[in-house]
């Protein structure tokens, strides 16, 4: 674990305002929490100094009042960097990491769809992964959306 | 260059068509590709936070029927994690095996289908009839030729005995002799190399730019096996060697699939070799205790990564998958810049994508054309065949010299 | 009659000629479709031939639980193929949701958008399963094309 704590060590001691926010779960997995201002400069240190240059995925979570996003970004030693940032759930918007990540930019596309979140800086392109004529403000994901039964116990109900 | 494709197939000019993929030629040349996916979204992360997380063993797996074993595992990996739970060695050695003979069966049914795209279609034939050997050594585990079931919160739900195992032995044996002739073919018939070689073209650099994973980004040198790098199961504790190419090209990604092929007989003796007595569970609690986990799964296809967080009821508060074709299908633009679209049906078979073969709807209009023609998934494969046919790549000879050689 | 020579009869009568359409699956079926036409199983020998395109079709083979997507192409498809037409479902997805039912983005079932002849269940559905889910569709055609030749002869006298 000597790896992972001195990750740790070097986020708190770069960013003094995460001390505490950082966690080692166990070998190879960190989790960190950043508020909004900070987000882009922990990100870029992490991709551009500690060598964080794989994407895994972004995981975007319906919170409550707010929508989260789990940046897991990856090292060549296997260590993953689970970032996560928070914004209201009334504005929930975010900067693309695509100038990071080319990648990042069908999993930015999944949250905007799933979740209503408003990502600034994408190229324009087509949605992903629900229908075109999908509603434009029905978001799966959200706590409070629930799927209308129709399943076939409905269709045997009916 | 005011060439024009005719489409073949089902199509009304009135409707809206939800093509799949879009490309825009100039004269033969693929100047723009752009894919719509979504087909095959059908809900699961959602469904997974209506279900027990037991129900959600058996949905994970059917995300993709080829890597059923993979979702499942990356699955049950993250919440074992979250749940503090220690799987059993013999468990987790009964997991590595299903995993590798999953593997085994995944390539073959690419080599098949690679085979079918190129209009090598003995090649189809016979490499399924080898996939056949492995169909039948996964029922007699299992119980089931795709999707297994084995897995279960806390370890595996079968157990297997002595003389199973000697089957596994001989069946790898008798495989290890067909894929060393399969890598025969591949690299010394001139057919096959002329077909394959300098299409679907990704540079280093362009497969880590893009986030390619597995034998795709292999193929282009870029050395990342999550067995290796971020081991799970029992990897940490086998021998076995990663296999690169820097062809950087479909026949790079042939040679990987088959040399990865070799790895897993290599791996599959070491289990059965060293696979420990023991339980093959643990018990494990209905409720999780609320945490997260992030796990991460080399499937057939590549990186496969899932995301649990639990909150401490029987039903998980979030499961998110990324499965392997979503990173590589954002490398095919690239591969596919500047190249013919003769060259659209292997390239796209090249990264082993797990959606449907036969749905898929291309969308070809040519610079200066207003409205765009539709082809049938089926019209791109013939023209694709044709086009190197005219070209003098034809393979009736390979076929059958190939009936002839192999038994 | 036998199964056997019930078999062989309609072989003989009639080969029928399949387009395979995915609606959203996971694909597990489609491979057990296409293992169902390779050496071991070799549909084939019953005169099943899969083809490209509806317009040649006699059966269309479905799998999957139907995305909201493909309900359209699917629909299209359907009218294009010539009658006598016929629809099998494969697969546990296609005959009603399977695990998938009652999920948001799935019509839980082929039968929900097309009339279905024959339906053959499984996760996935085994090629045996297949080759005998289609040998009954065909048989029970036999038996019409007989019954209906049947009355045809007494009316003509």
């Amino acid at each position: 674990m000597a790896e992972e704590a001195a990750i740790q060590a070097e986020l708190i001691k770069k960013f003094p305002f995460l001390e505490s926010k950082v966690r080692v779960q166990r070998a190879r997995r960190i989790y960190t929490e950043v508020g909004p201002e900070k987000f882009a400069e922990v990100f870029d240190y992490a991709v551009k100094n500690m060598h964080f240059c794989i994407l895994c995925t972004i995981t975007g979570l319906d919170e409550g009042q707010v929508l989260s996003f789990i940046y897991h970004i990856a090292r060549e030693d296997g260590t993953v960097l689970n970032i996560k940032r928070s914004v209201p759930k009334e504005n929930p918007v975010i900067k693309t990491i695509t100038p990071y990540f080319f990648a990042a930019d069908i999993y930015e596309r999944e949250v905007m769809d799933l979740l209503g979140a408003k990502v600034e800086g994408l190229a324009p392109g087509k949605r992903y992964p629900l229908p075109d004529e999908w509603p434009q403000d029905q978001y799966p994901l959200r706590k409070d959306w629930k799927t209308p039964s129709k399943g076939t116990e409905a269709k045997q109900n009916a | 260059m005011r060439k024009v494709i005719i489409p073949i197939g089902p199509q009304h000019p009135a409707l809206k068509e939800p093509e799949s993929f879009q490309v825009v030629l100039s004269g033969e040349r693929i100047m723009e590709f752009s894919a719509r996916l979504g087909y095959n979204h059908r809900g699961i992360e959602k469904a997974c936070e209506e279900r027990t997380y037991i129900q959600d063993i058996y949905l994970t797996e059917r995300i993709c029927g080829i890597c059923s074993h993979s979702h499942s595992s990356a699955f049950v990996q993250a919440v074992e994690d979250i749940a503090g739970l220690e799987v059993p060695k013999r468990g987790l050695y009964i997991r590595t095996l299903i995993g590798e003979l999953e593997r085994i069966h995944s390539h073959l049914l690419w080599l098949g289908v690679a085979g079918h795209e190129i209009g090598f279609d003995t090649l189809l034939m016979y490499s399924w009839r080898d996939r056949e050997v492995v169909m039948d050594i996964l029922a007699m585990l299992t119980g089931n030729r795709v999707n297994y079931g084995v897995n279960t919160i806390g370890g595996v739900r079968r157990d297997i005995d002595a003389d199973q195992l000697k089957q596994i032995a001989k069946a790898v044996d008798t495989l290890e002799d067909r894929t060393k002739y399969y890598i025969d073919i591949a690299t010394k018939e001139t057919t096959v190399i002329e077909r394959l070689s300098g299409v679907g073209v990704l540079s280093h650099d362009d497969a880590i730019r893009l986030g390619a994973v597995g034998p795709t980004a292999r193929a282009s040198n870029v050395k990342r096996d999550v067995r290796k790098d971020d081991p799970y199961a029992v990897y940490a504790e086998l021998d076995f060697k990663v296999v690169t190419d820097s062809h950087n090209d479909v026949y790079g990604r042939t040679i990987v699939r088959m040399g990865e092929l070799l790895e897993a007989y290599k791996i599959i003796r070491q289990i059965v070799k060293k696979i420990p007595d023991g339980p093959i569970a643990v018990k494990a609690p209905r409720k999780i205790p609320a945490g997260e986990a992030v796990s991460r799964y080399e499937a057939p296809r590549g990186e496969d990564v899932h995301y649990v967080k639990a909150n401490g009821t029987e039903k998980p508060e979030r499961v998110k998958v990324r499965a392997p074709t979503l990173a590589n299908i954002q490398t095919v633009a690239k591969m596919l810049e500047d190249r013919q679209l003769a060259d659209l049906p292997i390239v796209i078979a090249a990264i082993d994508p797990c959606f449907s073969c036969t749905d898929r709807m291309i969308s070809v209009r040519n610079d200066g054309q207003k409205r765009a023609n539709m082809m049938k998934w089926e019209d791109l494969h013939t023209y694709s065949i044709e086009w190197y046919r005219r070209k003098g790549i034809d393979f009736s000879k390979v076929n059958e010299k190939f009936k002839k050689a192999v038994k | 009659m036998s199964f056997i020579s019930k078999t062989i009869n309609w072989a003989r009568m009639k080969s029928p000629w399949i387009i395979h359409f995915n609606t959203g699956a996971c694909n597990a079926c489609d491979i057990e479709i296409i293992a169902a036409l390779t050496p071991r199983y070799d549909l084939e020998r019953f005169g099943v031939l899969l083809k490209g395109t509806p317009r040649h079709a006699d059966v269309i083979v479905c799998s999957g639980p139907v995305t909201k997507q493909i309900t359209p192409r699917l629909k299209r498809i359907y009218d294009q193929m010539a009658s006598p037409k016929f629809v099998v479902v494969v697969g546990t997805c296609a005959c009603s949701g399977g695990v998938f039912d009652g999920c948001y983005n799935v019509e839980s079932g082929v039968d929900a958008v097309i009339p279905v002849s024959a339906y053959i269940p499984g996760c996935p559905a085994s090629p045996k399963a297949i080759i005998d889910g289609i040998v009954k569709l065909l048989s029970s055609l036999e038996e019409k094309e007989t019954k209906a030749a049947k009355k045809d002869k007494k009316k003509n006298g």
